[in-house]
């Protein structure tokens, strides 16, 4: 299975000019967007809505309130993550499926210590709930990237399959070792006051999470663009046999990479426990999954965009819940019009590719 | 002993939603497209299947429509890595998705809020005379609803197809050499096309399954992993039909290993039981994906002015 067709077009013979160059690579996004707004606008008048006004409800909700600007925020940091968490395996053509399980035993693991641990003072504590979320998600995906590396077990299968594992994982911690009966919903008893992470900004404000989220967003453009490791793991991507030839041990590249994005899915779920939950939540991981996914394939598996179109999804997944309450239409149309976006694009790079033969 | 002949029954039903996604799985992947949006195309197909029935009153139609539905989304990965030669993990993923929403969407539109859950009757059970007497193997083999039978004929008739026919070699040779295939004036894109809707097809009949012989109405999590594990199934079973079947009963077994688990009172915690299906399966993995012989250019697509391929 050799790594997916995602380099940026700008491959092309012939190096047109920067303008040209910057058109042609936003095209396709431009006429993705418009596309699948159309045909969800269509759909959504079908069903005997106003599309108008879903599609104004979706856009304004994110920035009308400081209410919804610091959803889209707190939305942005696990999204963005877990995106991430994609991206990173996929340069060397391998698909974590996994992010949700990821993040699920990392916060898990990171609620575990905020319980147990909960006197410790906030210097201590913090870190070492951070970490543990960490560990859980490098444990969680170190299996997948084990049979991966060692059996050759395929780890789309393994790591999704280990998504179910989590599921369980969560149950038995919410409602068996840190129960909390009062909390109505399955869940763990709250985290020590050391483990919650201050808030930015506000009423309402967004945790302090959103600075780490960002530091990591950034140190990923920076080592993928700027370092050695970056340099292999590109390599081992898009070439395989070239880059083992080359020396570089691409098995080993695909193992630590896809071990780095479960590190990140169990950084998400630390900073959903420590910055807006409070404890661990069965359900907690929404459909971030699907999300990152779809952020990470839209940006094309670039680190650069990836933090980029994760706000965008953001402000659409706010608007979503925001536009069932006000115009009725469910929220699931979201998930289709990002679904459309998606394929709507990927359609577009193969009209673009058509162009650009006939006109080469 | 009757409960012995229970669980085998119990197992049976259990094993057709398996069997007929990871024989959907195998049909196309044979020919070289490989999908991997059966969790979705299974909920869509569940979630269709339930809705259609719900409204008309009847299961048949309810099947029909949801394997329509499942081989419209068969055909558009089909054509997106033929004709577009897209990227088949992530059309793949895209058209999980959009089967995801699409189904949570027409259950919101079509049943929208409701205090008391919708039913639809479940399908009944048909017993084949003279058959279903027989005693213990009689209830557990004969005494089935109709897509049990209907998985049954089509795991025989996929194998007799596809290794004592010509047609059926030709379209293994797809999935093999599609270069080599193609000199010989097979239809590569045609072959293509048609295997993975009717993979498509069969995906959305074992989600319509679901409701209309598990629950009698359709939820989010129906699925539950079942279209990832006919994945896990289908290279478990080495892509051929016999094995798929031997594989499926595997499945099934922790299936109803997990189904009991919330009922049976065991000293263990259900959590341990209910994972067992997961990691069984990640456990059979290592195994298969040793000697498991793949298709050579499953997941790989074909143009045929390519040089290198």
């Amino acid at each position: 299975m050799s790594a997916p067709v995602l380099i940026e077009p700008d491959t092309a013979p012939a190096a047109p000019s920067r303008t040209v160059r910057l058109v042609r690579n936003l095209l396709p996004y431009i006429l993705a967007l418009v596309l699948a707004f159309v045909v969800a606008g269509i759909v959504i008048a079908v069903l005997g809505y106003d599309p108008v006004e879903a599609f104004r409800t979706i856009f304004s909700t994110s920035f009308r309130t400081g209410f919804g600007f610091t959803e889209t925020l707190t939305k942005w940091v696990p999204l963005t993550l877990l995106a991430l968490g994609f991206t990173i395996p996929l340069a060397v053509g391998k698909f974590n499926i996994g992010g949700e399980g990821q993040l699920i035993v990392g916060a898990t693991a990171a609620a575990g210590v905020g319980i147990v641990y909960a006197d410790l003072p906030a210097v201590v504590l913090m870190p070492l709930v951070l970490l543990a979320g960490v560990l859980a998600g490098v444990v969680w995906a170190g299996i997948a990237a084990f049979l991966m590396g060692r059996f050759g077990v395929n780890e789309i299968l393994s790591t999704v399959l280990l998504n179910f594992v989590s599921f369980q994982v969560l149950d038995y911690a919410a409602t068996e070792l840190w129960s909390d009966p009062a909390a109505g919903v399955a869940a763990t008893r709250g985290v020590g006051e050391g483990a919650e992470l201050p808030t930015l900004g506000g009423p309402p404000g967004v945790h302090a999470g959103i600075l780490l989220a960002g530091v990591v967003a950034l140190a990923t453009i920076v080592v993928t663009r700027r370092t050695a490791a970056g340099f292999e793991l590109r390599a081992a991507g898009t070439n395989p046999r070239a880059a083992a030839i080359n020396g570089i041990r691409v098995e080993r590249v695909a193992v630590i990479a896809l071990i780095v994005g479960g590190a990140l899915g169990g950084l998400a779920g630390a900073l959903e426990v420590a910055g807006v939950h409070g404890r661990a939540i069965e359900g907690m991981q929404s459909n971030f999954l699907l999300l990152g996914i779809i952020i990470g394939l839209i940006a094309r598996g670039s680190a650069l965009w990836v933090p980029v179109v994760a706000f965008g999804i953001a402000i659409l997944e706010v608007g979503a819940s925001s536009m069932q309450r006000t115009v009725g239409v469910p929220a699931e149309m979201v998930l289709i019009i990002e679904a459309l976006i998606l394929i709507f694009l990927l359609l577009s790079d193969v009209i673009a590719g058509r162009l650009a033969r006939r006109v080469a | 002993m009757t409960e012995f002949a229970a669980l085998a029954q119990l197992t049976v039903v259990a094993m057709v939603p398996f069997l007929l996604a990871s024989l959907g799985t195998m049909l196309g992947g044979l020919a070289g497209v490989f999908s991997v949006s059966q969790e979705g195309v299974m909920l869509l197909g569940a979630s269709v299947g339930f809705l259609v029935s719900f409204s008309t009153g009847s299961n048949t139609v309810g099947i029909l429509v949801a394997a329509a539905v499942g081989g419209l989304f068969g055909l558009a990965l089909g054509w997106a890595t033929t004709v577009l030669r897209l990227d088949q993990f992530v059309i793949g993923l895209a058209l999980f998705f959009a089967a995801t929403g699409l189904a949570g969407l027409l259950f919101r539109v079509v049943i929208g809020q409701t205090g008391q859950t919708p039913l639809v009757d479940t399908l009944p059970r048909l017993d084949i005379p003279l058959l279903s007497d027989i005693p213990l193997l009689g209830t557990a083999l004969f005494s089935h609803n109709v897509l049990v039978y209907f998985a049954a004929l089509l795991a025989v008739g996929l194998y007799f197809f596809l290794y004592r026919t010509r047609a059926g070699l030709d379209l293994r040779s797809v999935g093999e050499n599609p270069k080599a295939a193609d000199s010989l004036g097979i239809p590569v894109v045609w072959t293509r096309l048609w295997t993975s809707t009717a993979g498509g097809a069969l995906m959305g009949i074992a989600g319509a399954y679901l409701p209309m012989v598990f629950t009698g109405t359709f939820t989010e999590g129906i699925v539950g992993g079942r279209g990832w594990l006919a994945i896990a199934l289908t290279f478990f079973g080495g892509w051929r039909p016999q094995y798929i079947v031997a594989g499926a009963l595997f499945f099934a077994t922790m299936d109803v290993v997990a189904l009991r688990a919330e009922v049976s009172n065991v000293d263990i915690p259900s959590q341990v039981l209910l994972v067992v299906p997961y990691v069984a399966t990640l456990l059979v993995m290592i195994f298969a994906f040793r000697w498991a012989r793949v298709p050579a250019f499953l997941g790989r697509n074909y143009d045929r002015e390519s040089r290198t391929a």
